[in-house]
């Protein structure tokens, strides 16, 4: 279903009668997120729009889409508006960038499909697509590294001092290993030499290669990337996302990036319970489907015990998650207890401890994987 | 959408083919699976599978029954065992029906615990599904067999209520309006088989509602005669394992055929399109699983040695039976004819 912005933004911020309680719970902040400026980069296909390029035919018919017939991915609207409004109501600056491989061409539509959606973007990148098509460098045509790498780069030496990112992307090109060579170069973790050697086995732009070499050089070191979620838009399996490191946090749906995002401080639990509600009420699912997907995090470590258990009841109390009798959990834990034998507590399988990532193993990879599915990754 | 409880412990291949059965039924359903035993297992296997996790919950149960441990014992050993807690979880209302690849002997016992069996059923039955010969155009090329294991000795009664059963259960999930039933002898003669035979071959002549066809011999199991054959768990079991045995026994021969001369290669060859057929329909991943008939609530036994395909399809079609309510219709049926 699509998320249209046909419902009018006093309504949205209407106060509902379970919002005095949550409003009284206020997040713990991160060292850090009280003052600085939050970057959020969105990539847009497959991860904002549930746009449809398997096919040179549907690639063609994408970009002569109108605005009203692009389709959201479910839930994301509801977040992004969250995330602007629980800055705003902290005094904190918010902002929302877009960058997206398609060419600008079809800039026009995005920009009035955002407008519809009532989502405030305080900038769109699009790739130059005619450029290469006119200087017949084909191949570069679905070259994404050196793309969005160059201009995330660039977007970072003019971002405020201090500011910290949150990295949206999805599974289905170069995201996750873009957004994890964007993060450990801005954190000074991977020096220029060792990123010009990865690129050059990418086979990048040449002069995108230059580009990156310039910007990279003149970034001052700062571990300002707190999170990568990747949507796993179509279901690629987790544990391939393993050695990126703790710092990338694959979801299945914008319910559990919402989780984690006020597990990290970003926006508070109303702004969870909109996003919840939402998936609700235009995308078919229901408090148990939520509720599964809660769980399904906390099990792979990306939300900790505590968090989980806090959230529960305060999703519980929204009725975004049904009530925990049908699944009432006590008189088997009071057995275990009973009998010595406890449910093994927290994440079933924590991801491993987060550090910069293994370049050369990850490159080996999705080299592997480019060769099988023609430049889809990971 | 209901609800199914998986034993994520039982089968040979457990959990790693069991919680993938799963994923692929998230994917492709919108089935909400209930995934039984250790949970940390569990979400390993789940991580490196592709899967929808909103319709996939875990309930934790830190023991399991292993395939060729002795029912009883186990079960009284093990409180926690994942067959018990699925089976209570369905029988307390969490979960509609349960599927399980499991000890079958412990797979009955614990449901034999927790469920309630349908007033007026004496035995339960144990149904599966097997590929026959058609006998004439559109005719379901499989046909329902029970008991296959539930029990070992029968009464005339019980085998009349496995005849009401198995005709239930084949109006709803095979669609056929009015199933003709058999019952499995050693003769066509209505006096063959001895007292038991004999009087359920009475019963059920005059029994309405019944499309009885009168007695099958094993020469005429594998034919179109009758849409459900009922006989008592051991024979059942015993028909069950020859019809497994001779396909792979076939299969056996053809492989060796294929080595020994060019000519029978050729010959195979040109056989190779058809044998694949006769394969596709014994294929028994494709059915998911035999369905424990007789209590309040459904338990579809998958085959031990199911992997995600057949555990995919087991959970499919307990779905159906739950939302086609066979229970309910067993239950209707038998109070019919009491």
């Amino acid at each position: 279903m699509t998320e249209q912005a046909n419902v009018p933004a006093r309504e949205a911020e209407r106060p509902a009668p379970w919002a005095r309680v949550l409003s009284r719970r206020r997040p713990l902040m991160r060292p850090g997120l009280q003052t600085a400026t939050v970057v959020y980069r969105w990539d847009l296909d497959k991860t904002y729009l549930k746009s449809d390029f398997e096919s040179l035919r549907k690639m063609v018919r994408m970009t002569f889409e109108r605005a009203a017939d692009k389709v959201n991915e479910p839930g994301v609207v509801a977040l992004i508006r969250a995330l602007k409004q629980s800055a705003r109501q902290e005094g904190r600056t918010a902002l929302v960038y877009f960058i997206s491989a398609s060419p600008p061409q079809i800039g026009r539509a995005i920009r009035e499909k955002l407008a519809l959606d009532g989502v405030e973007a305080d900038g769109i990148v699009f790739k130059d697509q005619l450029q290469h098509l006119m200087r017949g460098r084909f191949r570069y045509l679905r070259e994404q590294v050196g793309f969005k790498l160059a201009e995330l780069l660039k977007a970072r030496l003019t971002a405020p001092e201090g500011a910290i990112e949150f990295l949206f992307g999805d599974d289905w090109e170069s995201d996750p290993l873009i957004y994890s060579l964007y993060a450990d170069v801005v954190a000074g973790r991977l020096d220029p030499q060792a990123l010009r050697e990865i690129l050059v086995r990418l086979r990048i732009d040449p002069a995108r290669l230059a580009e990156i070499d310039a910007h990279s050089h003149r970034l001052s070191a700062a571990n300002a990337v707190c999170r990568i979620f990747i949507n796993l838009e179509r279901r690629t399996p987790p544990a391939r996302f393993r050695s990126f490191g703790t710092r990338l946090v694959p979801t299945f749906n914008y319910f559990q990036t919402a989780l984690v995002l006020h597990q990290e401080s970003a926006i508070p639990v109303r702004a969870v319970v909109d996003v919840g509600r939402s998936l609700l009420e235009r995308s078919e699912y229901t408090p148990y489907q939520l509720r599964n997907s809660l769980d399904d995090l906390e099990r792979r470590g990306h939300l900790m015990p505590a968090a989980a258990t806090a959230l529960r009841g305060d999703l519980e109390r929204a009725t975004i998650l049904p009530p925990s009798g049908r699944f009432v959990r006590w008189p088997p834990r009071l057995w275990q207890r009973l009998c010595g034998r406890r449910r093994p507590s927290g994440a079933a399988s924590r991801p491993p401890v987060a550090g910069p990532a293994d370049y050369a193993r990850l490159i080996d990879g999705w080299l592997a994987s480019r060769a099988r599915s023609a430049g889809e990754e990971p | 959408m209901p609800v199914i409880a998986v034993d994520a412990m039982g089968g040979d291949f457990a959990p790693d083919e069991i919680v993938k059965g799963v994923a692929r039924a998230s994917l492709t359903t919108s089935i909400e699976c209930l995934l039984v035993g250790d949970e940390r297992r569990i979400q390993v296997v789940l991580d490196s599978a592709s899967y929808d996790p909103a319709h996939i919950s875990i309930r934790h149960a830190a023991e399991m029954v292993g395939m060729g441990e002795a029912p009883k014992e186990a079960l009284r050993a093990k409180r926690e065992a994942s067959i018990v807690v699925g089976a209570s979880l369905v029988a307390e209302g969490r979960a509609d029906a349960l599927v399980s690849a499991g000890n079958t002997g412990a797979c009955i016992l614990a449901c034999a615990r927790q469920f309630r069996t349908i007033k007026g059923i004496r035995k339960t039955a144990l149904a599966s599904v097997y590929p026959r010969q058609t006998e004439y155009a559109g005719q379901d090329q499989l046909a329902l067999l029970l008991d296959v294991g539930a029990t070992v000795r029968c009464e005339a009664l019980d085998l009349v209520q496995f005849a009401v059963m198995g005709t239930a259960y084949a109006r709803r999930i095979s669609k056929v309006a009015r199933p003709r039933v058999g019952l499995l002898n050693m003769g066509v003669e209505e006096f063959k088989g001895g007292e038991v035979l004999s009087e359920a071959h009475r019963r059920l002549k005059s029994l309405p509602g019944i499309d009885f066809v009168g007695n099958i011999e094993g020469s005429d199991v594998a034919k179109g005669r009758a849409d459900v054959i009922v006989c008592e768990g051991l024979l059942g079991n015993v028909v069950l394992k020859l019809i497994e045995g001779i396909a792979e026994v076939v299969s056996d021969i053809a492989g060796d055929a294929v080595k020994q001369r060019l000519t029978w290669r050729i010959g195979m060859g040109l056989l190779s399109h058809g044998i694949r057929e006769v394969a596709h329909l014994a294929d028994y991943t494709k059915y998911g699983g035999a369905p424990l008939l007789g209590f309040e609530h459904l338990f579809m036994k998958a085959h031990g040695r199911s992997k995600a395909r057949a555990i995919e399809n087991a959970v499919k079609v307990a779905a159906k039976a739950v939302r086609d309510g066979v229970p309910q219709e067993i239950a209707a049926a038998i109070q019919a004819i009491r």
